[in-house]
């Protein structure tokens, strides 16, 4: 966008000094006046609606607005010539190399028709100066198209090399630390809870209890830890979550009363929406097989737009009025659903038997693209 | 009294371990080993009556070593030390002959009672549940079946080996490719466990 508001307005004040200095047509005050109309209506609308940056319709009547704009100068060697090759700049860059290409083509025969319109005759045809003229004139589009959408794909292909090795580096991070977690931290608790524990028996009143408090806190610590090993590897690794949840229902399955099923798709999420997508996926399930005691376990995932919804159901006995002691899976279930801007929310199921838990998660196109 | 052959990777838990060994009258802790490596000549310098063996360790894991172990004549009871010691690990551990299985979560004294009956030859193995049965069915095909039904009621190899009519060291090849399919795997790029 900047490239266009600044070639725009150039091109704006070249073709407004072109027709002050120069007499071109008999109503150049006119022509003045709808130049600058045009640049500042184009501008300020793109700026203001920048969804339209990237909309073909608004390409198309843009080029249509600056090549009208030549054809009102009577005259194919337009002082507005420079103006028109701007509405180029945001079609060459906003799509494939390929498309981009076709697109240019497109324009120059919409010039030449322009050109035909205006004052092209046999005359010009024979005239080498003018028909050199008026085949620069046809190239000048092409060449534009080439090399800004060149650039716009080397630069797009750079941006992703960069992403690719952030993430590479920031995943490779990830596994140390749950590596180091696992190998040396969660041995040296087992082992402090193994030698504390060697004094129960041996002690007794005030001090077992410090004893037993001590030996909760070792086991906390534990399953702590198991928790973040398993959060510093749930990047997804490219599966989907779908995948995985039926993974995990899979792995369930062998001590789960109820039949698990798993269906519909999420749709692409950015990794890590899907990682937290999944935990939240995964306990619900968990819950719903190990507290349940339901027959049937069903879940569903699904993509309406940029809405991504899961739901876990169950036929089993419902919310338990009073929350498990020790339970910390809602919480945390909630807390990740913070994390994404997602809302869970739980109740009974359809029919009033069993429990359904319902996460929905808003995902709007990435509004940092790359734009000229 | 009961020598003890302790095999972990993890200093920690070797010290850990010994010295809760060492505090409980009738146990003799040996000299501990981090790996196969110095297993096998620590093992035949101690003779040790149990071993305490850490399920997963760098290289062969646990239950690898364990059937290598109980290959001696004579064999010491051998107990699995598993941070993992989830019920999946069950039948697992019971191919490769382990006479007990012990979380590395569990206190100090239902881990001096495991050795004790070890050591007194019994088994200390969590009940084989029908969904774990018919889980490990799954994933093993219709030849291997049989010898798991046999090893979990303890028919001796020779005798699974004479009903098939295979030969035995056949079917102690086939126990290895079992276990392989049916252990876990634990997910870290080593994770001692």
């Amino acid at each position: 966008m900047t490239l266009l508001l600044m070639t725009r307005l150039l091109a704006a004040a070249v073709a407004v000094l072109l027709l002050l200095v120069h007499r071109v047509t008999p109503h150049d005050a006119e022509l003045i006046v709808a130049g600058v109309a045009y640049t500042a209506g184009s501008l300020a609308v793109l700026t203001a609606v920048p969804r339209l940056q990237l909309a073909p319709a608004a390409w198309l009547a843009d080029g249509a607005l600056a090549l009208a704009l030549v054809a009102a100068s009577e005259d194919w060697r337009s002082p507005f010539y420079v103006l028109m090759l701007t509405a180029l700049i945001l079609p060459s860059t906003g799509q494939s190399f390929r498309r981009a290409l076709a697109w240019g083509l497109a324009f120059a025969l919409a010039y030449l028709g322009v050109a035909v319109y205006t004052e092209l005759d046999a005359d010009t045809l024979e005239s080498t100066i003018r028909l050199e003229t008026i085949a620069t004139h046809l190239m000048v589009p092409l060449v534009v198209v080439l090399a800004l959408a060149y650039a716009a794909d080397v630069l797009e292909r750079l941006r992703d090399e960069r992403l690719r090795s952030e993430r590479l580096a920031v995943e490779s991070e990830r596994q140390r630390i749950a590596w180091e977690l696992h190998d040396s931290a969660k041995q040296r608790v087992h082992a402090a809870h193994l030698v504390l524990s060697a004094l129960q028996g041996q002690v007794d009143g005030a001090q077992a209890q410090l004893v037993g408090h001590a030996l909760a806190e070792l086991r906390a610590a534990g399953a702590d830890m198991d928790t973040s090993v398993a959060e510093l590897r749930t990047p997804l690794e490219g599966r989907s979550v779908e995948r995985m949840l039926e993974q995990r229902a899979a792995e369930l399955a062998p001590v789960s009363e109820a039949q698990i099923t798993v269906r519909g798709t999420i749709g692409e999420l950015p990794a890590h929406i899907a990682a937290h997508v999944y935990r939240i996926g995964a306990e619900a399930l968990t819950n719903a097989v190990r507290h349940g005691e339901a027959e049937h376990v069903d879940v569903v995932l699904a993509r309406n737009g940029s809405t991504a919804t899961i739901e876990v159901r169950d036929d089993g006995r419902g919310l338990p009025a009073i929350r498990r002691p020790g339970s910390n899976g809602l919480r945390s279930m909630r807390a990740r659903a913070d994390t994404i801007g997602a809302t869970l929310s739980l109740g009974p199921a359809d029919g009033g038997r069993g429990t359904s838990v319902v996460l929905s998660l808003s995902t709007d196109p990435d509004p940092g693209s790359f734009t000229p | 009294m009961i020598r003890i052959l302790i095999v972990d990777d993890h200093p920690a838990m070797r010290a850990g371990l010994t010295a809760v060994l060492r505090a409980e009258p009738g146990f003799v802790p040996l000299d501990a080993a981090t790996s196969e490596k110095d297993l096998w000549p620590t093992l035949n310098r101690t003779k040790p009556d149990v071993v305490v063996l850490d399920y997963h360790l760098p290289g062969d894991d646990g239950l690898v070593l364990c059937r290598r172990i109980k290959r001696q004549v004579p064999a010491p009871a051998v107990l699995l030390y598993s941070a993992y010691a989830e019920a999946a690990l069950t039948i697992p551990a019971r191919l490769a002959g382990a006479d007990g299985l012990v979380s590395k979560s569990a206190p100090a004294n239902e881990l001096y009672d495991a050795i004790r009956r070890v050591a007194r030859g019994e088994r200390v193995l969590p009940p084989i549940s029908r969904e774990l049965l018919d889980d490990a069915g799954n994933r093993l095909s219709s030849e291997e079946l049989p010898i798991l039904g046999m090893t979990i009621e303890d028919t001796p190899l020779r005798e699974i080996a004479s009903t098939l009519g295979v030969e035995p060291a056949e079917i102690a090849h086939r126990i290895d490719r079992m276990i392989k399919r049916l252990k876990i795997d634990v997910p870290a790029p080593r994770a001692a466990g």
